[in-house]
């Protein structure tokens, strides 16, 4: 029967005991130098604690203290090791579950990025036919106020929407003019609220709730009445379909479900911000073939020229909305212009404009 | 370092750390791997990793530290946090929808809100930290109130920013004396003794240094007559540096001054940040006392530096390595794809950005644990010096293990520490 030397401590008092360690038939036995008893530890309900290297700290499994011995010489590490049934010196045992750890942290992960694919926006598009319009009408407001401070950078000395100014407001009458035709076709539960912002660029944009924004650089860019109300043919598609409110649903899912779940080891909002722009725009892209087709049909519907639409669309490389040039490319954009062609009345249409109502639009942001 | 007489009673000692640095950076390079695969999930078991690895490997008075903490008390932690945290983040989603009053203040309440609950997670996650520290069989325990804390740290916090900075010392010193004053091994009680005064006055220079160019640049900047500045820039043009000097003498050379200003402030920052480090590491730990046992840090500031010129070291030659990767990595797609990208090569292309993203941030988050953490944990604990280690002799048992709740709200709210 073979000893070694060890280092006890009771786990009542923190009295440091250099100690004889026997390896007796049923268990350890400790016993302090002078041959005292001090503990016996079937081999059964042996522990191994972590340490560093070359020691070998053991706990008693169950016990309510935190009784400790340490072995500090290999050879009798070792041959402990041998008796006990929980003590694994190699580690093969604790590698074998790290890896099981291993190896379900990256199937959550995979479960997860599937729900973020597939999960989130499913949910997020069977929910919002269920928001009632109120809802949407008042999230749509607190989108107003982010996305006014986001457009409006506040370098010119008129106000942001174009229209109020006395040298405005016949522009202003003509794209009521227009509006009031695109709403009878439409027939949407919600009035719409469109106008036109001193912006550059050729966009527009619907928000949540009805609310149309055209920016002044369409306007520029339009050479008849019919394109103007091609593209505002699109943005209420996007109102018709509460694509806007889907959006936010699916934002609100996405950066909570990788917001919590990242953590702050690498300051993951950045990758969060990234994922949520990538998994957007590829919803964006069928809401968008859905708009134009909800677009095409109330053009068709309001009697006036579909296929302005199109050309419009060519015109601005299929970036209908704000940021979109980036993820929007030629082959797309010549299937969407196709589409539309392709489901334009062929009947002739009747003017949305008269002509000096036209020239008054065109002006309407002229400002004074 | 630690003597042993026949009896073996320590009489006068010190600490030691016997950690490889090698096996650190292992231990942390495979952590970074799976944590990437993981999506961050794994961190619960990094964390356990490093804990383990930082305790084990030091070792006081001849005796070792234990941590008995396991990942899988961490995950619960951090899941009960959340189950916590849902309710009280979509109270502040639908707050920040409502028009009026409350919709404008809801940022602000969510801020306020969160910051205090920060501190409350701070102090829980301390407690669970010393009830997983085991030292000669004992446990380490902590009593007092989170919240009493929390608020505390948080009227410290706004005083501190009130007063840029100079209520600092006081604040750390009052936070140390509350959260040592709770602090126990086994029966044995801690208490804090450094004075936060002695840390103003030492702190004072480089408070100084910091400030002093900071206050010119903000001066400077409420001096320049910003119409003027504007309507130059909004005319355009090839030179518009040459027609704001036109226009008013001297604007050109103010900005220059009060830029120049802001950017010594920032630099000095940055090269002072490893002094001050210094400063409050060795100062905090001189504080500390357990009963009869009383702690004196002979941390040297140069070696702080150290630690940090070995970080800006690696952290270089991983920017060239990762440059170089990037170049060939883009010159190789464009070979295939060639101008036009359709649309799913542009997700590639996004995800592939993302993925670098991904491995250059947690490059250098792993740099920095291997070069500065570590060794401020080695510097700390081998600078200290203790006196009246007899304390430790007799102590006896107490206190319970704590639940990881701290830690999982500290995870999910951004406040952590080792």
């Amino acid at each position: 029967m073979s000893s070694g030397a060890g280092i006890y401590f009771d786990g009542v008092t923190s009295a440091r005991r250099e100690v004889v360690v026997e390896l007796a038939p049923a268990g350890l036995k400790i016993s302090s130098r002078d041959g005292k008893s001090l503990a016996e530890w079937p081999y059964n309900e042996i522990e191994e604690l972590d340490a560093r290297d070359n020691v070998l700290r053991l706990g008693r499994l169950g016990s309510t203290t935190l009784e400790r011995l340490e072995i500090r010489d290999p050879a009798f590490a070792a041959e402990v090791d041998e008796h006990a049934a929980y003590v694994d010196r190699t580690g093969s045992l604790r590698q074998r579950q790290r890896l099981r750890v291993i190896v379900w942290t990256v199937v959550a992960t995979a479960s997860l990025l599937l729900v973020a694919w597939f999960g989130v926006p499913a949910i997020a598009a069977r929910l919002t036919p269920l928001l009632p319009i109120s809802v949407e009408r008042k999230l749509g407001d607190a989108v107003d106020v982010q996305v006014r401070g986001m457009l409006d950078t506040g370098k010119h000395d008129t106000a942001f929407e174009c229209g109020t100014a006395p040298a405005e407001i016949p522009g202003r009458n003509a794209l009521n003019k227009v509006m009031q035709r695109l709403e009878v076709a439409a027939a949407l539960p919600i009035p719409l609220r469109t106008s036109v912002v001193r912006r550059d660029e050729a966009n527009a944009i619907a928000l949540p709730g009805g609310r149309v924004y055209v920016f002044r650089g369409l306007i520029d860019k339009a050479e008849n009445a019919d394109e103007i109300a091609g593209v505002i043919a699109h943005e209420i598609g996007h109102v018709a379909h509460r694509d806007g409110t889907r959006a936010i649903l699916e934002g609100a899912g996405l950066s909570f479900l990788f917001g919590m779940l990242l953590g702050d080891f690498v300051g993951g909002g950045a990758v969060v911000f990234a994922a949520k722009s990538v998994l957007q725009s590829s919803y964006t892209r069928e809401a968008e073939t859905a708009a134009d087709s909800y677009g095409t049909d109330l053009m068709n519907k309001a009697d006036a020229d579909a296929r302005a639409l199109a050309n419009m669309l060519e015109k601005i490389g299929g970036a209908t909305e704000p940021g979109m040039t980036i993820l929007m490319d030629h082959p797309e954009t010549k299937a969407r212009v196709a589409a539309i062609r392709r489901n334009a009345a062929s009947r002739p249409s009747s003017p949305l404009l008269e002509p000096s109502e036209w020239a008054a639009l065109k002006k309407i942001c002229s400002g004074l | 370092m630690a003597s042993l007489d026949a009896g073996g009673i320590v009489t006068s000692g010190g600490v030691r750390f016997l950690g490889q640095r090698r096996s650190y950076w292992r231990l942390l390079i495979r952590g970074a791997a799976l944590l990437m695969v993981t999506l961050g999930i794994y961190r619960f078991w990094l964390v356990t990793d490093v804990r383990r690895f930082l305790w084990s490997n030091t070792e006081i008075a001849g005796e070792p530290l234990e941590y008995t903490g396991t990942a899988l008390e961490l995950l619960i932690g951090f899941l009960v946090a959340i189950a916590l945290l849902i309710p009280i983040y979509a109270g502040f989603f639908l707050a920040a929808l409502d028009l009026g009053l409350l919709g404008k203040l809801s940022g602000l309440l969510a801020f306020a809100a969160l910051g205090v609950l920060g501190q409350y997670a701070i102090y829980r996650a301390r407690r669970y930290r010393l009830t997983r520290t085991i030292y000669r069989g004992l446990r380490f325990h902590q009593s007092g109130s989170a919240w009493s804390y929390a608020i505390r740290a948080t009227l410290w916090w706004v005083a501190t920013i009130v007063t840029l900075g100079l209520a600092y010392p006081f604040q750390m010193a009052s936070l140390e004396r509350y959260k040592m004053r709770n602090t126990f091994y086994g029966d044995l009680a801690g208490r804090f003794e450094a004075s936060g005064f002695a840390l103003l006055l030492r702190g004072l220079p480089m408070w100084l240094l910091f400030f002093a160019p900071l206050a010119l640049a903000i001066r400077g900047f409420v001096g320049i007559d910003w119409q003027a500045l504007i309507d130059a820039i909004a005319q355009g043009g090839d030179d518009v540096m040459s027609k704001i000097e036109g226009g008013n003498p001297g604007l050109g050379s103010a900005i220059v001054f009060a830029m120049l200003m802001g950017g010594t402030s920032i630099v000095l920052g940055a090269l002072l940040y490893p002094a001050f480090q210094a400063l409050i590491l060795r100062w905090w730990s001189s504080g500390l006392r357990f009963g009869g046992l009383e702690v004196r840090s002979r941390l040297r500031t140069r070696d702080v530096y150290g630690a940090y010129a070995r970080f800006v070291g690696y952290a270089s030659l991983f920017s060239i390595a990762m440059g170089i990767i990037g170049t060939i990595v883009l010159f190789m797609a464009g070979a295939v794809v060639g101008a036009a990208l359709d649309t799913a090569e542009q997700i590639t292309a996004t995800l592939l950005l993302l993925v670098a993203y991904v491995i250059t941030a947690l490059g250098f988050s792993t740099i920095y644990r291997a070069t500065v953490q570590l060794s401020l944990w080695q510097l700390g604990v081998e600078s200290l010096e203790l006196s009246g280690l007899s304390e430790l002799e007799k102590v006896k048992a107490a206190g319970r293990p704590s639940s990881a709740l701290g830690e999982g709200l500290a995870d999910a709210l951004n406040v952590g520490g080792y």
